[in-house]
């Protein structure tokens, strides 16, 4: 039985709280399997999460109708990535699944999908493992509200905000908005249509130089996937503080740091909502310099709503 | 409307200070390592304009176009002015401003 399924009309808190509740010994568990998601902690928030998105996002999952000949024709190379067949690349998300459980994204992807995203996880950049259908509604809301990273696999580092991807426990940080396409299939359509794009060719074709660095692109979601390409995007925002978006971005940079420290924090703590519509917004590229191959690589691709671009919170 | 305060201003006030600092130091880049070798490039124009406009910036820190600075940077500061002296210490170190 799917989540929709379950909580279709459950209009109870969605934010539960983060800790099992306690249940007495003489209470019988619930054997249904509504009963059973609402038993668990983490899938509770799970499925309130998505509850949300689908009220107030407006979101409704549905298949993206993938051009898979476009895709096989890709040329890895053009953006920077290791060459891969089909056949490599799925052996290479067979080796790596259980280390890097974001790959696990590629069972809802076709065979030609699964290759780029074996390749861009094979290269570094972390679009697909924190802007992608791995990082579940209730993931993305925690990034933005309490900056917990996705790409963090150790639960109490996460809880505490650490960084799954640097080295040395650094704090992960997060903008004012946290966003993913929901398909993998849309989200390999989108890179390699994005690769091929002008603007994004001129930055990732810039002469390699330490004093100069390709500035960040957007392009129109409808241009990369089509009119309907808004359907595959989600996203959570920070609620503004006193009409504020800067107050709630502060407050909460604030909260997760007295968090992480132990201490009891004097700022709001922090709330999320989810981004209302994707139509008319944008997915932006941004670039990194590859110092040993001296050349620019795309470092994140992720999709903003036409509202609040990315940078105009 | 571009959304990126140097493409709507290309020719604005501290337009290449925002937009080197956006590319460097956004949450989803955070990669203070590369600005420096960018700060130290010595056959590069940019990174003679993005200092001077960083200096100005410091001095009179009202100068800056208003939020901008913020909206695209995200810098975790309590202020442009704080965001701005943190970041040429880091990138110059006791050097005056």
């Amino acid at each position: 039985m799917s989540a929709r399924d379950t909580l279709e009309t459950d209009t109870r808190v969605v934010d539960a709280a983060d800790v099992p509740r306690e249940t007495p010994e003489t209470e019988q568990a619930e054997e249904s399997p509504r009963g059973e998601v609402l038993d668990d902690p983490v899938r509770r928030r799970e499925e309130s999460a998505e509850a949300r998105q689908r009220a107030e996002g407006n979101w409704e999952e549905r298949p993206f109708k993938v051009d898979r000949e476009e895709l096989g024709k890709f040329d890895l190379r053009r953006a920077g990535l290791p060459d891969m067949s089909i056949e490599s690349a799925a052996k290479y998300v067979e080796e790596h699944r259980a280390s890097r459980p974001w790959l696990a994204m590629t069972d809802r992807a076709c065979p030609e999908a699964t290759r780029i995203i074996a390749a861009m996880d094979a290269a570094g950049g972390h679009a697909h493992i924190r802007h992608e259908g791995s990082v579940t509604e209730e993931a993305n809301r925690r990034r933005v509200a309490y900056r917990e990273d996705p790409a963090q696999l150790d639960p109490q580092k996460r809880a505490l905000s650490v960084d799954g991807l640097r080295p040395n426990d650094k704090r992960h940080r997060c903008a004012d908005i946290a966003t993913r396409i929901t398909d993998p299939d849309a989200f390999a359509t989108a890179f390699t249509r994005g690769v091929e794009h002008p603007d994004v060719r001129k930055a990732l074709d810039m002469v390699f130089n330490q004093g100069a660095m390709p500035k960040a692109v957007w392009i129109p979601i409808a241009d990369l996937l089509g009119p309907d390409g808004h359907d595959h995007c989600t996203g959570w925002r920070l609620k503004p503080v006193e009409g504020s978006m800067e107050t709630a971005y502060k407050e909460r940079n604030a909260w997760v740091v007295d968090r992480a420290e132990g201490r009891k924090s004097d700022a709001h703590e922090p709330e999320a909502q989810p981004v209302s519509t994707f139509q008319g917004g944008v997915i932006t590229f941004m670039f990194v310099g590859n110092e040993t191959e001296r050349r620019y690589e795309i470092m994140t691709m992720c999709p903003d709503p036409p509202e609040d671009p990315r940078g105009e919170s | 409307m571009p959304p990126f305060y140097w493409e709507r201003h290309p020719d604005g006030p501290f337009a290449t200070l925002i937009a080197v600092a956006t590319s460097y130091l956004h949450p989803e880049i955070d990669d203070v390592d590369s600005l420096k070798r960018f700060a130290k490039a010595k056959d590069s124009q940019e990174p003679r304009v993005f200092k001077s406009e960083l200096r100005e910036a410091l001095r009179d820190p009202s100068s800056l176009p208003a939020g901008e600075l913020f909206k695209s940077v995200q810098y975790d500061d309590d202020s442009d002015e704080a965001f701005l002296g943190r970041l040429w210490h880091e990138l110059y170190g006791d050097e005056t401003p």
